[in-house]
């Protein structure tokens, strides 16, 4: 609390403000968060389940669905993301203003889930940065809940001095990778059912076909 | 499939894709129309009036009259199906192709509907891997433009004629190929960062044709069979000039 000297109960010093200060502006951001909804998929039904009246999300100060992302403070990823809507939601989250926060939503935006497939983002994380992940397929109203509480005490935590280093952003990276090249390769090394492929095999030769009767005598 | 006591044993709903032996290329080129008795009227009508044109139907799940046809008549024979008064198959219900793995050739399908007379039929042209290419049916029903570009899009058809042939449900860029192939690996052909990396250097705004988004004015499509291709490159420029290949 910085109180330094006994009985000056530390009023003045810069410690003492800046912990009322982040005390106050987390307090205030913590339960104003509107959240942008990117619904692609099923986990888009329990997002708007949450928000209806039986979760209602309201109470946690989460009263208005920001549509535009320019209102927005939280990103709420909710299905899947194949790569033909990779660049959008990139721009959506460039355009949304700082201070904000992701919350990948369900197996598929956090990982691809069953979707190990050519058209499918391997998780959100490789696109934009996440705060929080909830796993479910999809999760259940009280986890998106749990996740955006989640968010509520790391915005709990944060600090207005430290406030740089949390949210550093590359304005030069914006609608790049967010992941470098060799951690998306290695997301979940390499891949299960095919022998023809790895993450890091680039363009392969593959004699892939459907199903081995299909091969040609 | 219950047998109807045809000569030749007919072949049941998966036996075409269960094996070489049966591929659809090992089958007479001509059967006689009665080697399966149609529950369709309509499929003797196209024995009797394309003699050459008809290859050999079958009677598929039942009650599901399938037709093949030669690909190089499709747009006479449907366009006579759908002209004809006593056919009338004004409904594309869909246009999809079929790749049964193999080398075997890809089937292009026709699902048609007559609203009339209330009837189905399920055409098929089979097309071998090395010529791909189709007349395109947009000049008898316009609804057929969207599916022409998917089955393009996702199997590497080719339709002539067609007034817009780009990709429609892949990435305009997309320059892994056509992904429902049968040779086609499930996760592409390109690495995941590799992917990742193509997939944000795009702009949304590539997707779409000048006039579909914005003020400007709509492109007439459908109305033209030739010429609409580069008339559409044209206008696009840079956006979607490499559009229609696959880069492979």
């Amino acid at each position: 609390m910085g109180v330094d000297k006994p009985g000056a109960l530390g009023v003045g010093t810069p410690a003492f403000l800046t912990t009322r200060l982040d005390f106050v502006v987390n307090w205030a951001r913590r339960n104003s968060l509107w959240p942008m909804p990117f619904g692609t998929a099923c986990c888009a039904i329990e997002m708007m389940a949450s928000a209806a009246s039986n979760f209602d999300l309201a109470r946690f100060g989460m009263e208005r669905m920001s549509f535009s992302p320019r209102q927005a403070d939280v990103l709420i990823c909710a299905g899947r993301v194949p790569y033909k809507l990779a660049p959008v939601l990139r721009r959506i989250w460039d355009q949304m203003m700082q201070p904000k926060w992701c919350i990948s939503m369900g197996a598929c935006a956090s990982s691809g889930g069953v979707f190990d497939v050519y058209s499918m983002v391997q998780g959100i994380d490789t696109i934009v940065p996440v705060d929080v992940y909830i796993p479910g397929c999809p999760p259940r109203p009280e986890g998106l809940i749990y996740g955006l509480m989640m968010v509520q005490e790391k915005i709990r935590g944060e600090s207005l001095s430290r406030h740089g280093e949390l949210r550093a952003e590359d304005p030069l990276a914006v609608g790049r990778p967010r992941a470098d090249e060799q951690e998306v390769a290695d997301l979940t090394g390499p891949f299960g059912n095919s022998t023809h492929q790895n993450r890091v095999s680039g363009l392969v030769e593959t004699g892939a076909i459907g199903r081995p009767e299909d091969r040609l005598p | 499939m219950p047998d109807k006591g045809s000569a030749a044993p007919a072949p049941d709903f998966w036996s075409v894709a269960s094996g070489p032996g049966r591929s659809p290329e090992d089958a007479p080129e001509r059967e006689g129309p009665a080697s399966v008795p149609p529950g369709n009227p309509t499929v003797t009508a196209l024995w009797e009036q394309f003699p050459d044109g008809v290859r050999r139907n079958r009677v598929c799940a039942g009650d599901e009259d399938v037709v093949y046809i030669d690909p190089e008549r499709v747009t006479e024979i449907l366009g006579w199906l759908h002209e004809t008064p006593d056919q009338q198959y004004d409904h594309l219900a869909d246009v999809t192709a079929v790749d049964y793995g193999g080398g075997r050739p890809i089937e292009v399908v026709y699902q048609l509907w007559s609203i009339p007379h209330r009837a189905a039929l399920r055409v098929k042209c089979e097309l071998p891997l090395d010529g791909l290419e189709i007349d395109s049916v947009t000049g008898i029903w316009v609804g057929a433009d969207w599916l022409e570009r998917e089955v393009y899009d996702l199997f590497g058809v080719n339709f002539r004629g067609h007034p817009d042939l780009r990709r429609i449900l892949m990435p305009e860029k997309y320059a892994e190929g056509h992904p429902l192939r049968k040779d086609f690996p499930l996760r592409g052909r390109f690495s995941r960062a590799e992917q990742t990396r193509r997939a944000l250097t795009q702009d949304p705004e590539d997707y779409y044709m000048p006039g579909e988004i914005g003020e400007r004015t709509p492109q007439v499509v459908g109305s033209g069979a030739d010429g609409g291709d580069e008339a559409v490159g044209g206008d696009v420029g840079g956006a979607g000039a490499e559009g229609g290949g696959d880069g492979l």
